[in-house]
Parts: C-alpha cells; sequence; structure tokens
C-alpha cells in the first residue's frame, strides 16, 4: 500500500510542483494520472521511488517511510519498484538479453556484473519476462536495431525482470504511434490483471487513460482535482483537470467517443 | 561604386567604434546586427605571428648569416645519403630483441594505463559524480599529468627506480592514463544518462549502474583510445631510450652520437615495419568495434 500524507516538492530553484498531496494506494490497482505538462505527473510519479526526494509531508510504502531512506535502505526499496520511461532509456549498443538482465545487477557482485556473469536463473527470468511481452525472438538482437514499440517492450521486460510489486510509469507511450501505444497499454494492463503489481501511469492522451486505467488521478498546477475510478470521467471534469477544453493533443485515437 | 565603397568604409568604422549595423527593408522594419568583434581577434593573430616570427626566425637569422644557412642545407642530404649508402643490413639481428622491448614495453604500457583510466574517468565525470569537489580534483590531477612529456616520466621513474624496459613501461602507462581518460571523462560527461537513470532506479550501486549502462556505450571509443595510444606509445618508447628506459632507444642513441647513420637506418626501418604493422592492426580492430 502506497500512502501519501499532505506531501508536496518544492524544488531548490523555488518551483512548487506539488501541494498537499494526500492518497492512498492499494496493492494491485492500475492508476493513471493525467494533467497537462508541467502540472506535476512526473513530480508525483518519482517521489514514489526517491527518484525525487519529497520536501514536505510523509509517503509510506508498505510500512516504509520512503522520506529517511537513503544509502542501502534505498536502494534495497527501489529493488521492488520497477521505472518504464518514456524515452525507454535501454542501454543501446548491447542485447536485448542484456538490458533485461542490467535490472538483476543490484544482486551482483562488482566483478558479475561487470563481466555480465549472470546466474542461470536470473537468465532464465529475464527469457520469461521477455516471453510475457512477446519478444522472446528479439532476445539475442542488439536493441538499437528494434522499433520504438518493441524498444519499450524490452524495458518492460526489465522492469518485469526486477520482479517489482510497484511498477511506475513516466508517459510510456508518448513517443509511440497510436496503434503501438494501444499494444504497449495492453501489456501493462495484462501484467496488472494477471501479477497483482500496482502500476501507476503518466500520461498525456486522456483517451488512453480512460481505456485502460482502472482509476484516475488528475492533476492541475501541482494539486489533485479529480481521483476516482475512470467510469466517472466526464468532459466537465477533464476540463477541471487540464483548465481548458480538451483537444486533439490530448487525445490519441481522434476518431472514438471519449467520454 | 564609391557608395558601395562608402558604405563598406562605414561599417568598419562602425564595427571599430563597436556600434551595431542595421539595415532598414523595404517596409521599413529594421534588421539589427550585433557587434562583432570578429575583426579584433583577426588583428590579434596577425600581430601574435607578426612577433614570433620576429622573435623566432629573424633574430636567428640576426646571429647567423643567410649564406651560413644555405651553406648547412647540404649536410642534411649528406646525412641521408649515408643512411642509405651505409645502410648495416647485418646490424639487423642485433636490433630485433630492442624491438621487440620497444614493442612490449608500450604494449603493457598502453594495457596498463588504458584499464586505470577507467576508473578515473568514472571519478572525473561530472554527470555520474555528483560531488563537484572530487570530480574537479580527478581533472586537476589529470591535467597536471598530461602537462608533464613522457619523456620526464622515464627520466623521473629512471632515477627513482633504476633503468630499463620496467622503468619505460610504466612511463609509458602515466602518459596513456593521463590522456586516455580524458578522452574517456569527456566521452562519458556527452552520454544520454537515461539509461544510467533505469539502472540506478533499480537499486544498483553508481559503480554497478556504470559498468552495466555506461560501459557499453563507451566501449567502442575506450579501443579506439587504447589502440590511438598504442600507436603513439611505440614512437614514444623508441625516444624514451635516451634516457635509459630500455628498448631501441638506447641503441638508437649510441649509434646517433657516433654518426654511424647505418646503423641508424636499420633501427628506423625496424620501427617503420612496427608503426606500420601496429597502425594496420589497430584500424581493423577500430572498424571491428565500432561496426
Amino acid at each position: 500500500m502506497i500512502s501519501f500524507q499532505n506531501v508536496g516538492k518544492t524544488y531548490p530553484n523555488g518551483t512548487k510542483a506539488l501541494t498537499d498531496v494526500t492518497l492512498t494506494i492499494e496493492q494491485g490497482e492500475f492508476i493513471a494520472i493525467i494533467g497537462l505538462s508541467g502540472a506535476g505527473k512526473s513530480t508525483l510519479i518519482r517521489l514514489v521511488n526517491k527518484m525525487i526526494p519529497l520536501t514536505e509531508g510523509t509517503l509510506n510504502v508498505d510500512g516504509i517511510d520512503v522520506g529517511s531512506l537513503k544509502g542501502t535502505s534505498l536502494r534495497q526499496y527501489r529493488r521492488k519498484i520497477g521505472m518504464v520511461f518514456q524515452s525507454f532509456n535501454l542501454i543501446n549498443r548491447t542485447t536485448v538479453l542484456n538490458n533485461v538482465l542490467a535490472a538483476r545487477v543490484p544482486d551482483l557482485g562488482f566483478v558479475r556484473s561487470l563481466l555480465g556473469l549472470y546466474s542461470k536463473k536470473d537468465k532464465l527470468l529475464g527469457l520469461e519476462s521477455l516471453y510475457k511481452v512477446g519478444i522472446l525472438e528479439k532476445a539475442y538482437t542488439r536493441v538499437d536495431q528494434l522499433s520504438g514499440g518493441q524498444q519499450q517492450r524490452v524495458a518492460l521486460a526489465r522492469t518485469l525482470t526486477q520482479k517489482p510489486k510497484i511498477i511506475l510509469a513516466d508517459e510510456p507511450v508518448a513517443s509511440l504511434d497510436p496503434i503501438t501505444a494501444n499494444q504497449i497499454m495492453k501489456d501493462f494492463r495484462r501484467i496488472n490483471d494477471q501479477e497483482n503489481i500496482t502500476i501507476i501511469v503518466n500520461m498525456h492522451h486522456v483517451d488512453l487513460a480512460l481505456k485502460y486505467a482502472k482509476r484516475v488521478i488528475g492533476i492541475n498546477k501541482g494539486k489533485i482535482v479529480f481521483d476516482g475510478p475512470s467510469s466517472q470521467i466526464t468532459e466537465a471534469l477533464l476540463k477541471d483537470i487540464y483548465g481548458r477544453d480538451i483537444n486533439d493533443e490530448d487525445i490519441m485515437f481522434k476518431d472514438e467517443k471519449l467520454v | 561604386m564609391t557608395k558601395i565603397l562608402c558604405s563598406k568604409m562605414k561599417n568598419w568604422f562602425n564595427q571599430l567604434t563597436l556600434k551595431t549595423r542595421t539595415t532598414r527593408l523595404a517596409d521599413g522594419t529594421l534588421s539589427i546586427r550585433p557587434v562583432s568583434l570578429t575583426w579584433f581577434y583577426t588583428l590579434l593573430v596577425v600581430v601574435i605571428v607578426v612577433y614570433f616570427f620576429n622573435l623566432i626566425v629573424l633574430n636567428y637569422f640576426r646571429q647567423i648569416s643567410f649564406s651560413f644557412f644555405v651553406s648547412r642545407i647540404p649536410n642534411f642530404f649528406t646525412i641521408l645519403a649515408q643512411m642509405v649508402t651505409q645502410l648495416d643490413v647485418d646490424y639487423l639481428s642485433n636490433t630485433l630483441t630492442p624491438l621487440l622491448d620497444t614493442l612490449k614495453m608500450a604494449y603493457l604500457g598502453t594495457l596498463i594505463g588504458s584499464l586505470i583510466a577507467l576508473p578515473i574517468a568514472f571519478l572525473a565525470s561530472q554527470n555520474i559524480v555528483k560531488n563537484r569537489y572530487l570530480s574537479i580534483t580527478m581533472k586537476l590531477i589529470l591535467s597536471l599529468f598530461r602537462t608533464l612529456p613522457s619523456i620526464l616520466y622515464a627520466l623521473i621513474f629512471a632515477f627513482v627506480f633504476g633503468y630499463g624496459t620496467f622503468v619505460g613501461t610504466i612511463s609509458l602507462a602515466v602518459f596513456t592514463l593521463a590522456i586516455s581518460s580524458k578522452i574517456l571523462y569527456e566521452n562519458i560527461e556527452t552520454l544520454d544518462m537515461g539509461a544510467f537513470q533505469a539502472i540506478e532506479s533499480t537499486g544498483a550501486t553508481k559503480l554497478q549502474a556504470f559498468t552495466v549502462s555506461i560501459l557499453p556505450q563507451i566501449y567502442g571509443n575506450f579501443v579506439s583510445t587504447a589502440l590511438y595510444s598504442f600507436e603513439i606509445n611505440i614512437r614514444y618508447s623508441a625516444i624514451l631510450g635516451f634516457v635509459g628506459a630500455g628498448g631501441i632507444g638506447i641503441l638508437l642513441n649510441d649509434a646517433m652520437s657516433l654518426r654511424d647513420y647505418g646503423k641508424v637506418s636499420v633501427m628506423l626501418l625496424g620501427l617503420l615495419f612496427l608503426v606500420l604493422i601496429t597502425e594496420n592492426v589497430s584500424r581493423y580492430v577500430r572498424k571491428r568495434v565500432n561496426a
């Protein structure tokens, strides 16, 4: 369970990214965070694994006070949290399998990680993750030869190899074409259904968020303005979240009806 | 014509007086060119060149007459001619062991220096080590290392550890370390840190994230740099022998002081052969690695 208690984030330059966020997320939920760019979506997601430290309030994940974590305890905590990025963040000059296995590095000694000596168990885990996202046959291909959608699948498989309890995804489909984006979102949904992993996805595209997430959190200027099941979203609420009418840029499949 | 010349002159004057230049378009919109200091830098370069030319070249001819200079030119060709006509082919067998020593020194020195350069580059990279003071200190130490020429290292190490190939090897290692860690940390600082960040987010330490995400990205450049250092080191290790660091340089120094140009040319040919081989091998390996 993730619980935010009056959490706020002020950056060193004085920018107030989040104010007074209070939320509870149960294990196994699928949450989409929507809002304009600059609203604080990325900050919110990065507070969870402390890629960005919070400045106000308390954040508690499965009984662990995230704010007080550092060094070894922080790294230990991060092992259970996967992260997927908009730009995939893969290691380009190496194979798909090596990328996926990189998620096992925290358990490896220095020499073994330097030489890439992963255990048989880890390799099997990596290959199984690739199978789950449907690109097992690409295991020995270099990642820079894959398409964007395939690369994001590798990133997803890397995260699964971590055996996470929570997956954070920061705009995972923003740089993909609509059809691929749809497929990646389906992968997320399937993983959520089958493995009971909590998934928190930042997205700009309203239609995809409503289609795949079970719960939607709307952020406007660092504050939560909506939090509820995706079925409850109305045009009026979207206007509150975005501070304006929804336009073509906020929707991936422009021909389908939104709400 | 005079009109164009006048406006050119005016522009020049405006630049000298640090005024901006404006052009009026047909509808009255102004395009403003900012003050350019190009003329100043051009002038600066010309002044420096003239000053140095006077200092070095003209001063030489003030002390030594031009006719003397011309009369000495044929000596250059005399030496060249001696190198060809007195070519001492029998001496070749004597040069093989020292040539091999030179190769060994260069090889081992390059290997040791390049490997140590990796952790040093890690510590000097600002985007990985967030402690500014640490990376700046590392960079300062590295520039200090680069300031000293490798022959000076050989002199110092020979004084400390005695003469021979060991001294040559460590001098070359230090020199390789100094140049390749600079090339590597500059490479690392331009890398996209996305992959590093992703691995860090899995709970890996900075060192683990570095080995897994940064090393594969700099691998090609690392090998190229090592090979390039190897090529330079082969040439350098020939000179290092002059100060007692082992290898072909010792014999080369002896033959040069005895003006035995026949032996010199044999050794130079041997060196040329060595350089040609290493250059071709390294070009081949570089191609394979960067493919």
